[in-house]
């Protein structure tokens, strides 16, 4: 009769795939606990990836409307008596486009800046008997700025009633929304995680329920402790991973069909400045990189919960 | 029916003063001593409740003493690691009371699976258990699944994967208990097969008529949460 090796009582779990896919047959195949616990993952699934691509909406969104109102700054000219106003608009223009790190400077025509005033001040004729100051819109490079105050300095010296607004109240200010949004969704993910965790915790130990008995007798028939956790484990993730990648899938779909709408409707696009960003390139990458993510932690707690199950359930044999 | 008689030698199984109480109520075992050789029969006997199927579950470590030492293949269990623990189950061979099989494997599948948890590939053993399957009278039935076949082809289908990896200890719970009488003795003639080809056997069992059949084979007899030798 075969002597075990008491040191070595085994040489098994080292035999890759094939090994894995063979002992897997011993978990009984229970289609409806099965589907129910794939129909599980993939909802839990859905909601976590597609509040990741909404906070990365989120990020994406608020970082765009940063860069739109830093990239530019508005110059103002106040009319002062005895000066040509249309002169130092010109002046300006010159002296602007000389600066390094001014990329586009456009002065407002006086037409444009009265119809901006119009809903406050009235008809174009009350307009034209009054002192408008003019505008002078100035894009800057995001990568390599002027600096704005001694602009302002060197530019107030040469024209009087010169001012420069950087929005720097307006970016801050957006800056501070942004951060607000972006704290607030991941505090949404990390809820809807912390629901999909213990989701997945009780629908797999409700799953294992029903395996008590096969861990019994695999352990009575001489299968270590380890083999036995890992035949249900790999089972397991295989649910978890056909349910994650489902809800995954979904999610994207639905994330892809959000950004058409938002990019087709002017009144979206301009608030989130979704304009130039698109879902599936550039940022959008990290959609599917999320996802993939969310699916692999879903399919990994599915795994290690039906890992600790085993365990536990031979815990109460020893 | 002969079985082997029982000679003193290096013990697989040795019980010395042994208890068992489940939380706070009397002893359901107390000061069981008792040893089992290699190539050894014996029945372990009671009326029911007595504990028969508790001390097999104490031999097979389903089950912690409260107090008394345990000795499994010259090993005192309560030093043993999980490793350990493992090596000494796959000397023992289980045929579990309610048979235990795995309803969606086919009996080949079941009576193989010792030897699958053991790594071994199917090409190793396809021979070996199909000849164990023929043995038992169940090759006829290699495809077919547990819930397809009466009471006494899944107990035969039970003790074959239980004597697969040709344990030198079988543990029996009841495994006539389930059979007509006809059945029960050809299951006891395979039992007495096997012993006499080296393997110990505990059979628990409660029928004086089955044990009547075997001369030899010693009785532990438990009675009064005790346990009496007989032969």
């Amino acid at each position: 009769m075969t002597q075990p090796d008491m040191q070595n009582p085994t040489n098994i779990n080292r035999k890759g795939l094939r090994y894995l896919l063979r002992a897997e047959s011993m978990v009984a195949p229970d289609p409806v606990t099965d589907r129910a616990l794939i129909a599980v993952i993939v909802i839990l699934t859905f909601m976590a990836a597609l509040t990741a691509g909404l906070v990365q909406f989120a990020s994406v969104a608020t970082a765009r409307w940063q860069v739109v109102l830093a990239s530019e700054v508005t110059v103002q000219i106040r009319p002062q008596i005895g000066r040509d106003i249309e002169i130092d608009l010109k002046h300006a223009e010159d002296l602007l486009r000389n600066v390094h790190g001014v990329t586009k400077v456009r002065i407002y025509p006086r037409e444009e800046t009265v119809r901006l005033l119009e809903p406050w001040l009235g008809s174009a004729s009350v307009l034209d008997s009054l002192p408008i100051p003019r505008l002078i819109a100035v894009q800057i490079s995001n990568d390599d700025p002027p600096d704005i105050i001694s602009l302002s300095q060197s530019l107030t010296r040469e024209i009087p009633g010169l001012s420069i607004d950087d929005h720097r109240t307006w970016t801050r200010r957006l800056s501070r929304i942004g951060e607000t949004l972006i704290i607030a969704s991941f505090a949404i993910f990390a809820l809807v995680m912390l629901a999909v965790t213990m989701a997945i915790v009780f629908a797999t130990r409700g799953a294992m329920a029903g395996n008590r008995a096969i861990i019994e007798v695999l352990y009575f028939i001489g299968a270590e402790d380890r083999y036995i956790a890992r035949v249900f484990q790999f089972h397991f993730f295989s649910l978890g991973l056909v349910g994650g990648l489902i809800g995954g899938s979904l999610s994207i779909i639905v994330l892809f069909f959000l950004k058409i709408i938002a990019v087709n409707s002017d009144g979206l696009r301009e608030t989130f400045g979704l304009g130039s960003v698109n879902v599936l390139s550039g940022p959008g990458w990290s959609v599917f990189v999320v996802t993939l993510l969310v699916v692999a932690v879903v399919a990994g707690l599915a795994a290690l919960v039906s890992r600790i199950t085993v365990f536990k359930t031979i815990d109460k044999f020893e | 029916m002969q079985a082997t008689p029982y000679r003193s030698g290096g013990e697989l199984v040795r019980f010395e003063n042994v208890g068992l109480r489940y939380g706070v109520a009397p002893e359901t075992l107390s000061d069981i001593s008792f040893s089992i050789l290699p190539q050894s029969f014996q029945f372990l006997t009671g009326a029911s409740g007595t504990g028969k199927t508790t001390l097999l579950r104490l031999v097979m470590q389903a089950l912690k003493p409260t107090r008394g030492m345990i000795s499994l293949f010259g090993h005192d269990t309560a030093t043993l690691d999980k490793d350990e623990f493992t090596a000494l189950r796959r000397r023992m061979g289980i045929v579990f009371q309610d048979f235990r099989l795995l309803d969606h494997l086919t009996t080949y599948e079941n009576v193989a699976l010792p030897l699958k948890v053991r790594g071994r590939s199917e090409s190793s053993f396809r021979a070996e258990v199909m000849d164990l399957l023929k043995w038992v009278g169940l090759g006829d039935l290699v495809d077919a699944k547990p819930p397809l076949l009466s009471g006494g082809e899944k107990q035969r289908a039970s003790i074959a994967r239980a004597l697969v990896t040709q344990p030198e200890l079988l543990l029996a719970d009841e495994p006539t208990g389930n059979v007509d009488p006809a059945l029960a003795r050809r299951l006891l003639r395979l039992f007495v097969e096997l012993n006499r080809s080296g393997t110990a056997i505990l059979i628990a069992t409660h029928d004086l008529g089955l044990m009547q059949q075997i001369d030899g084979g010693r009785r532990l007899v438990l009675a009064d949460h005790r346990l009496h030798i007989e032969g």
